[in-house]
């Protein structure tokens, strides 16, 4: 890929803005590039990046999802719930695998209501948060379970690996659910890069007529994106459970718009049709570096809310600067070349 | 028509309004709504247990409801219909006390008797209850975060949100008490994180917090959530044992850290206690006895023995503090 290229790509911009923000906060605490921040910084990202990269193939496609926080606290409290009660003393994979079958149901259903209902998909999963959350409070009747079972309690204990910071002493773990990060961008990414799926995930959102003329299943594609999107958030949820050993149902509250914002940050077009999951990765990575570093960047209690706000604009500002810029030359390279003709017939 | 739909709603409400007279006339019975902050909270299904046992001590119909989650809006909508409903009074626990001053407002222009919790100075009330005096919680606290660390060293205060009335008041007092006891002890240029009542909150920023004050000392703390949320960070960072993270907190969650000694103690009220307390208040107003109501009133229930009252602030002396020792006594 030639340089300029690279200058044209939304990704290029976040990643210099990933760049300074980290030189700053390095320079303003002398913290950030040490080796237990780092591994920090990349366990705060599994939950966040995992729900990202769902809730991108929604926004590819043009639809958006609110409801998948909610989703991840219904298959989180669901899942250990019920092997505490059961005393379920096997392999942990079948939790996950229970939750991303909840969760892809769930999904399911955002996805039959988006595809048959023709109403946007912001009131559609506004309706049915609603719903999972009266499920998991009324019929799952939530509460903290503070008391992991096992298998769950067994996963939180297990790490890849622990670094020391020689100075400070201070120590971090990677967790293992690295890996679930790692698979689900890969997964996302193939999907969306190499498979017909993908493609037809992008038409939809550019133009779902055209997507439909051209032979693609809008309906079956808008259903995929939508359950694929819940069974990212049961798996997120109980890989929740296992990164803090306890399990509290509002651990995902507010989600819904950071992670928007984060997918958006990354490069996505709210209205579908455009981004990656490269981008997606790198917007989550910004709203981290954002949100978990207010304090080594000395910024006090009662002014982080609006410090956070003002960086997401400013992100959001100068990554789409780009995208705009290049639009512009694009319609003046059009009118360039119709009034070149005019001047020819002339 | 709509001669006819105004003589069934008259109907209607001389019905009701005579339903709601024949118990007062017969046998004094009411109805009193207990308002929580989050259903999902052990700790406010352990005040629904007090609440429950006081109605079947006492007789009357006495029933909590509670928001979802912690969810001022959602709690003050919960408030809105409960106030449509015949109630004599309204024990709330809120979540933003200011956010919940109009609805409880209307709810006494209506005659209910109005009965909160951890909003001392709150004005929409018959009376403020509180399981102590809120200075002496946050010095009780002090103490022990003082205890923990041997009396010097840095330390950091958090609350649940910057607008929680009695989290404010009890880190406020916290630090004025530590100014005056313990000078050796200083607190860290950040003084107060908001946490949002959300342990996996308070874990992140208490690593973040370590991280920049690497021979930080103690972690005070008001939510529940708080002194558990710290006591992970400090366990995951390898720093047990040098740093303590003490502050308001329960068995059910802190357990964990409790034994690992990275939470040496937490201090808490029995929310069933102060549950029953807050009907057996409503009640006495109902009664028209709230000019009973004076320092020294014993309510009958432990804690609540000998109550200070100051305006419509009441207070008891039900400071639990819980250690590894004791825990197992205390199951919420």
């Amino acid at each position: 890929m030639s340089f300029k290229k690279i200058l044209k790509r939304n990704e290029f911009y976040i990643v210099i803005i990933i760049i300074a923000l980290s030189l700053i906060i390095q320079a303003k605490s002398g913290q950030f590039f040490t080796e237990n921040n780092l591994v920090d910084l990349a366990r705060s990202l599994i939950v966040p990046g995992m729900m990202a990269s769902g809730l991108f193939m929604v926004i590819a496609s043009g639809n958006i999802d609110v409801s998948f926080p909610y989703t991840a606290m219904l298959c989180m409290f669901g899942v250990t719930k019920l092997f505490q009660t059961i005393d379920y003393q096997g392999p942990v994979a079948a939790g996950f695998l229970l939750a991303a079958v909840i969760g892809a149901f769930l999904g399911l259903i955002n996805g039959i209501l988006a595809a048959w209902l023709k109403l946007p998909t912001l009131i559609i999963t506004l309706g049915t948060c609603t719903i999972y959350l009266g499920f998991t409070q009324g019929v799952l009747k939530s509460s903290v379970i503070s008391v992991l079972p096992t298998p769950l309690a067994d996963m939180a204990a297990t790490n890849l690996f622990s670094v020391r910071n020689a100075v400070t002493n201070l120590g971090s773990s990677m967790p293992i659910s690295i890996f679930l990060l790692i698979g689900a961008l890969l997964l996302v990414g193939f999907i969306m890069k190499y498979t017909m799926l993908g493609r037809g995930i992008y038409a939809v959102g550019g133009d779902p007529v055209a997507a439909e003329r051209v032979g693609f299943n809008v309906k079956a594609i808008r259903i995929f994106v939508f359950t694929f999107c819940g069974m990212m958030g049961g798996i997120t949820g109980l890989t929740q459970v296992t990164l803090s050993g306890m399990c509290q149902i509002n651990f995902f509250d507010g989600y819904e718009m950071t992670i928007i914002a984060a997918v958006v940050l990354g490069g996505a077009s709210i209205a579908g049709g455009s981004g990656s999951v490269i981008g997606t990765f790198l917007g989550v990575l910004l709203m981290k570096l954002i949100s978990n570093n207010l304090i080594l960047l000395g910024i006090p209690t009662n002014w982080s809310k609006l410090m956070t706000g003002v960086l997401i604009i400013a992100g959001v500002c100068i990554s789409s600067y780009k995208a705009v810029a290049a639009e512009r030359k694009i319609t003046s390279n059009i009118l360039d070349s119709k009034s070149g003709k005019e001047a020819a017939h002339e | 028509m709509r001669k006819r739909l105004v003589s069934v709603m008259l109907g209607t409400a001389m019905a009701v309004s005579a339903l709601s007279g024949m118990p007062v006339a017969a046998e004094e019975s009411y109805t009193i709504a207990t308002v929580v902050k989050d259903m999902s909270d052990p700790w406010c299904l352990r005040h629904q247990e007090g609440v429950e046992e006081y109605a079947e001590e006492t007789g009357y119909n006495c029933y909590v409801k509670g928001a979802s989650k912690t969810d001022s809006a959602e709690q003050i909508q919960i408030l809105e219909n409960l106030i449509e409903q015949d109630i004599d009074a309204l024990c709330v626990v809120p979540i933003d006390p200011e956010a919940c001053k109009p609805v409880l407002a209307k709810a006494r222009e209506k005659g209910i008797v109005v009965i909160t919790h951890e909003a001392e100075g709150f004005e929409e009330c018959d009376f403020d209850l509180e399981a102590f005096n809120n200075q002496e919680y946050g010095e009780a606290m002090m103490d022990q975060l003082a205890a923990a660390v041997g009396e010097e060293g840095s330390y950091v205060t958090m609350v649940a949100f910057l607008s929680s009335t009695s989290h404010n008041q009890w880190m406020d007092a916290a630090v004025a008490h530590q100014k005056e006891a313990y000078p050796n002890m200083t607190l860290i240029p950040e003084e107060r994180i908001e946490c949002e009542d959300n342990m996996d909150m308070a874990y992140n920023k208490a690593k973040e917090i370590i991280k920049k004050y690497p021979d930080i000392k103690g972690f005070l703390g008001a939510s529940s959530y708080d002194p558990p949320g710290a006591a992970k960070a400090i366990d995951e960072l390898g720093m047990t044992g040098n740093m303590f993270a003490v502050g308001t907190g329960v068995p059910s969650v802190s357990g964990p850290y409790l034994q690992s000694g990275s939470n040496p103690c937490v201090l808490c009220w029995d929310p069933a206690l102060s549950g029953k307390a807050m009907c057996q208040l409503a009640v006495m107003v109902l009664e028209g006895k709230a000019a009973d109501v004076q320092t020294g009133l014993d309510l009958g229930i432990e804690g609540y023995e000998n109550v200070n009252v100051n305006g419509t602030d009441v207070s008891g002396n039900a400071i639990l503090v819980i250690d590894k020792d004791n825990m197992a006594e205390y199951q919420f």
